[in-house]
C-alpha cells in the first residue's frame, strides 16, 4: 500500500489546492498560465509536478508561497492544514513562510546573499520567526547543516556563500528550509544547477528528512529521472492544466495520457533508472 | 580570491595614490592648531601681502595674515562640509533610491520625478538658491550642497537596486517571512554599497569644489573664517602684486580634489568585477 492510500484513510492532506488559476493580464485579454489545477499533498509525501517549461508548474508551485507577480490575478483555493492561504493578510502570510512552508529555489548560488555569512542565513528564519538572538540562530544552524551533512558545521558557518561549492550550497538552502520543522517544503527543481553526483545526493537527503521529520514535500521538476528516484505520487502539468496523476509506478509502467506518453518517450535513457 | 593572490600592488596603487592625498588633507584638517604655525585669525600689518619666507612659507594676505595657516584651517572647513553634504546625499539618496526601486510604480514615478526636478536645476545654481532660501552659514552650505547630490545618489541605489531585486536571494528572502524593511536594509543595502561607496568618493571632491564656489561668491563660510573660496575671493584682487594668495588655495584645492578623485575611481576599479583581469 502507498503512502497515499495509507494517508486517504486518516485524516486530511498537508496541501490542498483547488481549481487554482492565475492569470496575467495583457494589453489584450490576459495569459491564462494556471488553468484549473487541482492537486494534495499527503502528510510524509513526496509529490512531483512535472512539466515542461511554461507548463505552469513554477506559477502553481509560487500561487501557495503567494509569491507571484504583482500584476497576477489569482483564483481557487490553497489550503494549508486548516489556513486558507488566498486569504491570509500579507502579514500572516509572512509568519506562515519560512516557518510553517518553506521554499528550496533552483539555484542555491543565487539565492544565497553573498554579503552574509552562511550561519546568519540558515539561522535567519529562526530569528525571524522565533525572536533568537544572532548568536543563537548560528548555533542552531550548525545543527542544521549537520543535518543536511557539511562536514565541519562549526568552521562552515564562517564562511561565505562562494567558499561553499554548488551541492553544499543547497545543502545550506536546505537546511535554511528546514530550520522551523514546516509541514511543506516546496523544492522547485532544486537540483537543476548540480551536476548528476551531487544530484543524487541530494535526492537522497531530501528524502531522508522526509522519513525523519514526516515532512511533505512539493517537487517541482522537469525531470523525469528525478521524478522516479524521489516521489511517490506524480502530477503532470500540460499548458497550465493537470493532464495526468498517480502513483509514480503506475505513471511509468502505464501512463494513460498522451501527453505523459510522449514526455516518457521523450527522455533518453540508455539503462532504465533504478529506484534507489 | 583576493586574499590567497596577495596584496596586488598595481590594483590597489589608485587607492593608495588617492588615499595619501586625501590622507594629508584630512591630517591638516583634524590637527590645524598643531600644523599651522600661525593662528588664521592674527593680524600683522607690518607683515602685509609678504612673499613665501623663512617666517611665512606661502606668505601673508593682504591684513599680514599666515597665508599657509589660513590654507590649513579651510582644509577643516572644508572637509566639514564635504562630509556632511556627502552623508546628507547618500543617506537621503540611498533611501529615496531603494524605496524608489523596491515598491516600484507609483511611488517609484513621484520619488523619481522629484529627482529629475532637482536634477534639472544646475548644481551650482540649485545650491545657490537653496543657501539663498536658507540663509549664508557653513551649515546652511553643508545642506545645500547634500541636496544638490541626493538625486545623483538616489539614481544609483535604484539602478542598483533594480539588479540586485533580480537576484534569487531576494525571492529567498522573501520564501522565509522576511519583512520588505529587513529585506531592504539586510539584504539589498550591503550588495549596493560598493558603488555607493564609489560615489561617496567623487561627490566628496564635488562638495569640496561647490563649498569653494559658494564660498568664493559670498554664500559659504565668511570671512574672517578662512576657506579655500574666500581666501581665492580676496587673492583675485591682488593677482599682480601677490599671487600666492590665489595659488595656495587654488593648489590646496587641486590636492584634496584629485585624492578624492583617485581614490573614488581607484575604488571603482577594485570593486567592480568587470575591471578586473
Amino acid at each position: 500500500m502507498d503512502i497515499r492510500s495509507r494517508a486517504l484513510e486518516n485524516g486530511r492532506p498537508t496541501l490542498s489546492v483547488r481549481d487554482l488559476t492565475v492569470d496575467f493580464p495583457k494589453r489584450s485579454g490576459s495569459f491564462r498560465a494556471v488553468d484549473g489545477v487541482s492537486l494534495d499533498v499527503w502528510p510524509g509525501e513526496i509529490v512531483g509536478v512535472i512539466g515542461e517549461s511554461g507548463s505552469g508548474k513554477t506559477m502553481t508551485a509560487l500561487s501557495t508561497l503567494r509569491m507571484l507577480p504583482k500584476r497576477a490575478v489569482v483564483s481557487g483555493s490553497i489550503e494549508l492544514g486548516q489556513r486558507r492561504i488566498l486569504d491570509l493578510s500579507p502579514a500572516e502570510m509572512r509568519k506562515l513562510r519560512g516557518d510553517r512552508l518553506s521554499f528550496i529555489p533552483q539555484d542555491a548560488m543565487r539565492a544565497l546573499n553573498p554579503t552574509m555569512r552562511i550561519g546568519r542565513q540558515v539561522g535567519e528564519p529562526l530569528v525571524l520567526h522565533r525572536n533568537l538572538s544572532f548568536k543563537a540562530a548560528v548555533s542552531r544552524a550548525v545543527d542544521l547543516l549537520r543535518a543536511v551533512h557539511v562536514r565541519e558545521p562549526e568552521r562552515r558557518v564562517e564562511d561565505y556563500p562562494h567558499g561553499f561549492s554548488g551541492g553544499m550550497q543547497q545543502r545550506a538552502m536546505i537546511a535554511m528550509g528546514l530550520a522551523l520543522e514546516p509541514e511543506l517544503i516546496i523544492a522547485d527543481e532544486p537540483t537543476t544547477a548540480l551536476d548528476v553526483t551531487v544530484q543524487a545526493q541530494v535526492l537522497k537527503l531530501l528524502k531522508e528528512i522526509r522519513d525523519r521529520e514526516k515532512t511533505s514535500i512539493l517537487f517541482i521538476t522537469h525531470d523525469l529521472g528525478v521524478v522516479s528516484e524521489l516521489c511517490d505520487w506524480v502530477y503532470v502539468m500540460y499548458r497550465g492544466k493537470v493532464v495526468e496523476q498517480g502513483s509514480v509506478e503506475r505513471i511509468f509502467t502505464e501512463p494513460r495520457e498522451d501527453y505523459t506518453k510522449m514526455l516518457l518517450a521523450s527522455t533518453p535513457t540508455l539503462f532504465p533508472r533504478e529506484a534507489s | 580570491m583576493a586574499a590567497a593572490a596577495g596584496f596586488d600592488f598595481r590594483r590597489w596603487r589608485l587607492v593608495l595614490l588617492g588615499g595619501l592625498l586625501v590622507g594629508i588633507v584630512l591630517f591638516a584638517a583634524i590637527f590645524a592648531p598643531w600644523v599651522a604655525p600661525y593662528s588664521p585669525f592674527d593680524l600683522d600689518v607690518t607683515q602685509m601681502l609678504q612673499g613665501p619666507s623663512a617666517a611665512h612659507w606661502l606668505g601673508t594676505d593682504e591684513l599680514g595674515r599666515d597665508v599657509l595657516s589660513r590654507a590649513i584651517y579651510a582644509a577643516r572647513i572644508s572637509m566639514q562640509v564635504a562630509l556632511l553634504a556627502v552623508s546628507v546625499g547618500l543617506v537621503g539618496g540611498t533611501l529615496i533610491g531603494m524605496t524608489a526601486a523596491y515598491f516600484g510604480g507609483l511611488v517609484e514615478q513621484a520619488l523619481m520625478r522629484a529627482m529629475d526636478l532637482l536634477f534639472s536645476f544646475p548644481a551650482i545654481l540649485l545650491a545657490v538658491v537653496l543657501m539663498a532660501s536658507l540663509g549664508t552659514s557653513v551649515l546652511n552650505a553643508m545642506i545645500a550642497i547634500g541636496i544638490v547630490f541626493i538625486p545623483g545618489f538616489s539614481r544609483l541605489a535604484r539602478a542598483s537596486t533594480q539588479a540586485v531585486l533580480r537576484q534569487q536571494y531576494i525571492e529567498a528572502a522573501r520564501s522565509i517571512g522576511m519583512s520588505d524593511a529587513r529585506i531592504i536594509f539586510r539584504e539589498i543595502l550591503p550588495n549596493i554599497m560598493a558603488p555607493l561607496m564609489v560615489e561617496a568618493a567623487v561627490a566628496f571632491a564635488y562638495a569640496v569644489l561647490l563649498e569653494s564656489a559658494l564660498s568664493f561668491l559670498g554664500l559659504g563660510a565668511q570671512p574672517p573664517d578662512p576657506s579655500w573660496g574666500n581666501m581665492l575671493s580676496t587673492g583675485r584682487g591682488f593677482m599682480a602684486q601677490a599671487p600666492w594668495l590665489s595659488i595656495v588655495p587654488g593648489m590646496a584645492m587641486f590636492i584634496c580634489v584629485l585624492g578624492f578623485n583617485l581614490l573614488g575611481d581607484g575604488l571603482r576599479d577594485v570593486t567592480d568585477p568587470h575591471m578586473r583581469e
